[in-house]
């Protein structure tokens, strides 16, 4: 799990989030999207970001979904600035907080936007008691989607680009929750299709705050595997924001919760502190950290 | 009679059988058609129940006064160990070694770990580890007790980082090189492998007392080490698999007011898709030799070398594939300073000093997402040996020689269940050690690990005593 599919799963909140200060007439799936992927390095540009990561087996008691199990729970810090051209290239740092076992494990992610050029990933652990590069494949074409720290979320599910893979179509307009939305299709082509898990995708945006309340992904023989649903819903920063995502895997009865318990973006950040300093130096780290606390405070 | 009173209970187990599984089966019914009837009902938008999730945004309002305690990280594990392959080991014609199943260890440890930034950029760390030894474990056995125990300081050091710099002092460990497992460069900190539930240098290195000091440059960075007090490693256990009774004890090697240091500079630069580092150390051979007593009842004594180590470390990732790539030249190395750990490396006779060439290289290959493969080969050269008596010897170690390591993981069921598997043997293929380790996450605090490991080695291979020894292990941990 790298740097970058977190930042995938934060572009993912802001996906479900994106305001679009347009008619309903003219809204297309495709303006949508390119909404979204904007708003995606917006909120990449020196962020930081607190998230907790909840898993278990669900179950039906009460006529509800509920967890059959004790959550497994993983809490993560995060800091992303954009760089170069466009500022399309990402640097970020993520550190495991919880649990125990793996606090302190530090991940430096470089990602370039340049075709053919690989990112580049560095770990620290403890154990092997250095950083050390990673070999992580150069291309989300290239990659299986990979399920992000042990969850039900996958990479696959955080991509918000490559628009022209893709054809969109509003489908109805109904209501969730009480809430007004647009159900819309979004459905691969046929060279996307090669690459992704999904057939076809359906989500639930609210109309009043562009929110995706639910999302539905199919399989190859149109069979629901997978629903996202997003709750605590706020606006932050000027966009509307679902705090709380849930990703059920509908094949395997398992379930997901991303928390996004502190959200920060246009931050200042040193360029010093995404090196590889920060990996090793906690003292360096955890000074650095509480000075942007203390901004943001 | 008896015939008639096994058939019923054959046939109520049946019954019961095919009540249970009918029960399962239906109840799995029950609850598939429950959840579906939730998950596509479309009047139902939010059936699930997200309260469950809301601790951590009620964790956020705590967050404001950290406790004292989450600078701890504990562990407590409880670990099995058995050799439990009866067999017989030749050692002439005439005589063998019986190696009968066995219990090694038997021990609970607790590791303690703190970790506080007390003030900005001040850093104080330290972990230490209490181990209790029960009845059955070689420790406790050899002290003809039902319970042993021993105490640790592992890591304690104090750090100040301010601007582009950092400083270090205190018990810590250095790790130089690239190559995984078995790096010609990794010999700045002492090792000890202490039984074969320790098979990574990861796990089997010791901290020293060392002055660090790291340079973060702008497009590169230095860190260098003073050690005060060089340290060796410690000679084998009374009673662990590596100890092997002799005439005389190996004693620890007395300073006499001598005043050894150790000290060492790395620059390391990254490029694009590659890291590179250069360093240069002077340094101790963390490996005493002894010589060999000249009276009987005298204890050899041991004796220490310094040396000068060159290096030179390179990776390149290309995709999925990381490349490594670690040189060693080190001047003024013991002849004979490179046997298996243990107390038989008695190595008086090869007191000759010479040069070391060595090389180790490998690549770590991601298969998917899951799974990881990684190969490490470490080969070594004698070169400007000096006329010794003991040719045989020095003719032999003219050849390379060396080891090799691959490891293999697989993470499945979400990271919850993890497979590994490691194989290591020598250049000359005269042994082989293979571990199977199966480690599942219960939970967040708990794990449970079960682990195989099998020693193969001819007669000439220093792990000849172990060969055909298979080890079976299960460790559970708490950790909090």
């Amino acid at each position: 799990m790298s740097s970058r599919q977190l930042y995938g799963l934060i572009s993912l909140v802001f996906f479900t989030s994106f305001t679009i200060n347009i008619c309903a007439q003219e809204i297309t799936g495709l303006a949508i999207m390119k909404l979204v992927d904007d708003t995606r390095r917006q909120t990449n540009n020196s962020s930081f970001n607190k998230m907790q990561l909840s898993s278990c087996k669900f179950g039906v008691a009460g006529g509800r979904i509920t967890c059959a199990e004790k959550p497994r729970v993983k809490s993560l810090e995060s800091i992303a600035k954009n760089y170069g051209a466009n500022l399309k290239d990402t640097k970020s740092v993520t550190i495991t907080i919880e649990p125990p076992s793996e606090r302190g494990i530090g991940m430096l992610s470089f990602t370039y936007d340049e075709i053919g050029r690989d990112n580049e990933t560095w770990l620290y652990l403890s154990a092997i008691g250095r950083v050390k590069r990673i070999a992580s494949g150069d291309s989300d074409e290239e990659t299986e989607p990979a399920s992000l720290f042990g969850s039900e979320f996958t990479t696959e599910d955080t991509e918000t680009g490559k628009l022209e893979e893709y054809s969109f179509k509003i489908l109805d307009e109904t209501k969730i929750a009480s809430r007004e939305v647009w159900k819309i299709e979004m459905i691969p082509n046929e060279e996307r299709s090669k690459k992704t898990r999904y057939s076809r995708q359906i989500h639930y945006i609210d109309k009043e705050r562009h929110v995706a309340l639910r999302s539905e992904m199919y399989d190859r023989y149109d069979k629901e595997v997978k629903r996202l649903m997003a709750s605590r819903v706020e606006l932050i920063n000027k966009v509307w924001m679902a705090r709380s995502l849930t990703m059920m895997n509908l094949v395997t009865n398992r379930l997901s919760n991303m928390a996004f318990v502190e959200i920060y973006t246009d931050v200042t950040i040193d360029d010093e502190f995404l090196t590889q300093r920060t990996l090793t130096d906690v003292a360096f780290r955890e000074t650095e950290l509480e000075k942007l606390r203390l901004t943001l405070d | 009679m008896g015939r008639r009173v096994r058939r019923a209970r054959i046939k109520r187990t049946s019954l019961y059988s095919f009540l249970f599984f009918f029960g399962l089966i239906h109840a799995q019914e029950n609850l598939e058609k429950s959840l579906d009837s939730i998950l596509l009902d479309d009047n139902i938008d939010f059936a699930f129940d997200d309260t469950i999730f809301s601790s951590p945004f009620e964790t956020e309002k705590k967050s404001a006064t950290s406790h004292w305690l989450d600078n701890f990280t504990i562990k407590i594990s409880q670990q099995l160990y058995s050799q439990i392959n009866h067999h017989q080991i030749p050692i002439t014609p005439t005589l063998s070694i019986d190696r009968k199943k066995d219990l090694e260890i038997n021990r609970l440890g607790t590791n303690v770990r703190y970790q506080n930034v007390f003030a900005p950029g001040w850093l104080l760390q330290a972990s230490a580890q209490l181990r209790l030894h029960w009845a059955g474990d070689y420790q406790s056995e050899v002290e003809n007790k039902n319970l042993e125990w021993e105490f640790r300081g592992n890591e304690l050091f104090l750090q100040r980082s301010f601007e582009n710099q950092t400083i270090k002092f205190g018990r810590q460990t250095v790790v130089w090189g690239e190559t995984l497992g078995n790096s010609v460069l990794d010999v700045i900190n002492i090792n000890e492998f202490r039984d074969f539930s320790i098979i990574d240098i990861e796990d089997a290195r010791l901290n020293q007392w060392l002055l660090v000091w790291d340079f973060f440059g702008d497009t590169s960075n230095f860190s260098s080490f003073v050690n005060f007090f060089p340290e060796f490693n410690p000679n084998p256990v009374r009673g662990s698999p590596f100890f092997f009774e002799m005439p005389f004890d190996l004693t620890e090697y007395d300073r006499e007011g001598d005043l050894l240091f150790e000290a060492g500079t790395k620059w390391n630069r990254s490029f694009r898709g590659s890291d590179v580092s250069l360093m240069a150390a002077y340094l101790y051979e963390n490996q005493l030799s002894f010589d060999t007593p000249t009276e009987v009842f005298q204890n050899p004594k041991p004796k220490v070398n310094d040396f000068i180590l060159l290096g030179f470390s390179f990776n390149r990732a290309l995709g999925k594939l990381l490349l490594n790539l670690d040189i060693a030249y080190s001047h003024d190395v013991l002849l004979g300073s490179f046997n298996f750990l243990s107390n038989t490396s008695m190595n008086s006779d090869f007191s000759s000093r010479t040069d070391r060439l060595g090389t180790s290289f490998g690549f770590e290959y991601a298969v998917n997402n899951n799974q990881s493969v990684s190969i490490g080969i470490q080969a070594q050269k004698l070169i400007n040996i000096e006329s010794t008596p003991f040719d045989n010897f020095a003719g032999n170690e003219r050849k390379v020689f060396g080891s090799w390591l691959a490891r293999y993981s697989n993470a499945l069921s979400n990271g919850n269940l993890t497979l590994s598997s490691t194989l290591q043997g020598d250049l000359k293929g005269e042994s082989l050690l293979a571990l199977l380790d199966v480690t599942y996450n219960l939970n967040d605090k708990w794990a449970i690990s079960t682990q195989i490991i099998s020693v193969s080695a001819a007669d000439i291979s220093p792990l000849f005593l172990f060969a055909e020894d298979v080890r079976l292990g299960a460790t559970l941990s708490f950790t909090f």
